[in-house]
């Protein structure tokens, strides 16, 4: 299969898995009767009249009297036109687009450094631990590993917390930023920032190195907690992986002229380990945005997750409507950007 | 007689790998746990396993002491006794969603992997949107339209987790269709459902069982942490996630109140994978050797 037919065929299967994630959604607002759309897409802030007469417009704009199919193709409209409703949550209240814009640039921020700091820390672990098979550091290595995974993503936090925030003192661990120095900040308004909305970056846009630092050091413990969660699937990936190449005759013939070992190891032998670990990378965003859920929960990160679950602690229709299909979205887009590339680094995927 | 003699091999492979026999251990302690809290909790202390004794005289979480080994967390509640308590019910409720998915993702696998075509191409596709979905933000979707109990929690898990059985099941289906005997069943005018029923299964079984027990740790993190994030509103239901989530206002003062619970959790998921590995080995003749 020539390259680009491989990718018009993953970007086709992509489309056909956003229209049935569509579909899901819509079937589980229908489960949940009629009012949930009309919930998802009432103006929280409307009373009396003028409340009554918005559900009478969404009754008709929805076609909420007409059949089902009906009802989820105008829905469908909807949503390609970026019409998502409203949340109503204690953090944020107004246009679900809105929110996203705020919340969502958080969250990538948070997964672009906890992919950082996977890449850190499992690949020099994963080459390791299968270069110096079954050796004492190999087995600590599969320990720290198998315990990890093991862990729910909760404990990892904590346990951080604990060492970091608590006994050793260096690293903050609850509000995006200090309130206090955040308050005086023109730029900073109800836990918000403008205008990346993420508070490390629009930091260096208003040349605030001390509010900089404060964000970051602030970032460093849910990340770290994220990675930590993730990376143990990684190194064992890449541990067997990397076995496997090292096994391979073309290893052999390099070792056997005589190059150095180092070389061998970081320029012929990882190089191929990695590729794996590459197609893994599609479920890690997956479980990374996962993840994140309860991470910006247990730190008060201002990222879609914990908009998410104030959403769904709310009872608020748009906002789990909404970050069903965000999430859902994403990891599609993700995987099949995974797949172009790795069809591109290693040819033999395409057949 | 022979098939006999192949599972005695087969315990002695399972039985000669000392971290899949601690596994299974432990995993028997949890079971043995589940199964006294079930049916005589005061052998192990507990008063009633469905209800969280709580002490408002004394509600400040304490440290571990010769009275409460385990400590107390908020309100006043005795660590060991809950944890005792609470394994039962995450056990219950974790075993539900394993074998909820695996038997329909059994189901469908066989199906669509036999017969093929059309109905392949779909299955395989409803499995992707699937896939596609963090589970933890497909459980939040069921659970919010379902209402926030464990019985709806289990069932979004089981929704989210059958696409995966559905994979290994049909995966394994198309290996075994190609070989002989099957062809020989045809021939000899077998009825298709016989041969899925009576041929199919049986092989396909084995992996399934594996991948429950892998699972198993997985699925007891993640509806601890459903339980931890507030998803199911609680009435003092001793649960693993839940008494957790009790202790983090006193995580700088008492860290002992997250830490046991959260380890509760951690050792079972880990003894169930070490003994998932080791009936791999026993199921896959290629791992044997190594």
């Amino acid at each position: 299969m020539k390259l680009w037919a491989f990718i018009l065929k993953r970007i086709v299967y992509a489309i056909i898995t956003l229209i049935g994630l569509t579909f899901i959604v819509f079937a589980l607002l229908h489960v949940g009767g009629n009012n949930l759309l009309l919930a998802a897409y009432l103006n929280p802030r409307l009373t009396g009249p003028a409340k009554q007469q918005m559900i009478k417009e969404l009754i008709q704009r929805f076609h909420l009297n007409d059949p089902v199919y009906v009802q989820y193709f105008y829905w469908l409209k909807a949503l390609l036109t970026g019409n998502l409703g409203y949340t109503n949550t204690p953090i944020y209240s107004g246009p679900v687009t809105t929110a996203i814009a705020l919340f969502l640039p958080n969250t990538v921020m948070l997964t672009i450094i906890a992919s950082i700091l996977i890449w850190i820390i499992g690949i020099p672990l994963g080459v390791y631990s299968a270069v110096r098979r079954d050796s004492v550091g190999d087995q600590s290595v599969r320990v720290f590993s198998f315990t990890l995974y093991a862990m729910p993503i909760y404990l990892i936090a904590f346990i951080l917390i604990i060492i970091f925030g608590v006994e050793l003192k260096i690293l903050p661990f609850s509000f995006p930023v200090n309130p206090m120095l955040a308050s005086s900040l023109s730029w900073y308004k109800g836990g918000i920032s403008y205008p990346t909305h993420i508070v490390l970056i629009d930091a260096l846009i208003h040349g605030n190195l001390i509010v900089f630092w404060n964000a970051l050091l602030h970032a460093i413990l849910p990340s770290l907690t994220l990675a930590l969660a993730t990376v143990a699937g990684i190194i064992r990936i890449l541990r067997s992986s990397m076995l496997e190449v090292l096994d391979q005759d073309y290893v052999r013939l390099a070792r056997a002229k005589g190059v150095p070992e180092k070389v061998v190891i970081n320029l012929h032998a990882r190089r191929n380990a990695l590729i794996p670990v590459l197609t893994l990378f599609g479920y890690t965003v997956a479980s990374l945005l996962g993840g994140a859920v309860v991470v910006e929960s247990i730190f008060d990160y201002p990222g879609i997750g914990y908009w998410t679950t104030q959403a769904l602690l709310s009872n608020d229709v748009g906002g789990i409507m909404a970050a069903t299909l965000i999430f859902g979205i994403v990891f599609v887009i993700a995987s099949l950007i995974l797949d172009i590339v790795y069809a591109i680094v290693d040819p033999r995927i395409r057949y | 007689m022979e098939r006999y003699s192949e599972f005695r091999y087969s315990l002695k492979i399972f039985f000669s790998n000392p971290t899949a026999v601690a596994g299974f251990i432990i995993f028997m302690i949890y079971v043995i746990d589940a199964l006294i809290m079930q049916f005589d909790p005061r052998l192990l202390g507990v008063k009633n396993p469905n209800v969280l004794q709580q002490n408002f005289v004394n509600p400040i979480p304490l440290p571990p002491s010769l009275q409460h080994p385990l400590g107390t967390t908020y309100p006043g509640i005795d660590l060991l006794h809950a944890i005792e308590a609470a394994i039962r019910i995450d056990l219950f409720y974790s075993l539900l969603v394993v074998l909820g998915g695996a038997a329909i993702g059994a189901t469908l696998g066989i199906i669509s992997g036999y017969i093929g075509g059309l109905l392949d191409d779909v299955l395989m596709r409803i499995t992707d949107i699937f896939f596609a979905i963090p589970y933890l933000v497909l459980a939040l979707a069921v659970g919010f339209v379902l209402g926030r109990t464990y019985e709806s929690m289990v069932l979004a898990l089981i929704i989210v987790w059958w696409p995966l059985y559905a994979r290994y099941a049909r995966a394994q289906t198309l290996s075994i269709k190609r070989t002989p005997f099957i062809d020989a069943a045809k021939i000899a005018g077998v009825r298709d459902f016989k041969i899925m029923i009576k041929h199919i299964l049986p092989n396909v079984l084995p992996p399934i069982f594996v991948q429950i027990s892998l699972d198993l740790g997985s699925i007891m993190v993640i509806f601890s942490v459903l339980a931890f994030i507030g998803l199911i509103p609680n009435a003092s239901i001793p649960e693993l996630g839940y008494l957790t989530s009790l202790g983090l206002n006193y995580l700088q003062s008492a860290p002992w109140t997250v830490i046991f619970p959260g380890l509760a959790i951690t050792i079972f998921a880990l003894a169930v994978n070490l003994m998932g590995d080791g009936l791999r080995d026993v199921i896959d003749p290629r791992r044997r050797s190594s």
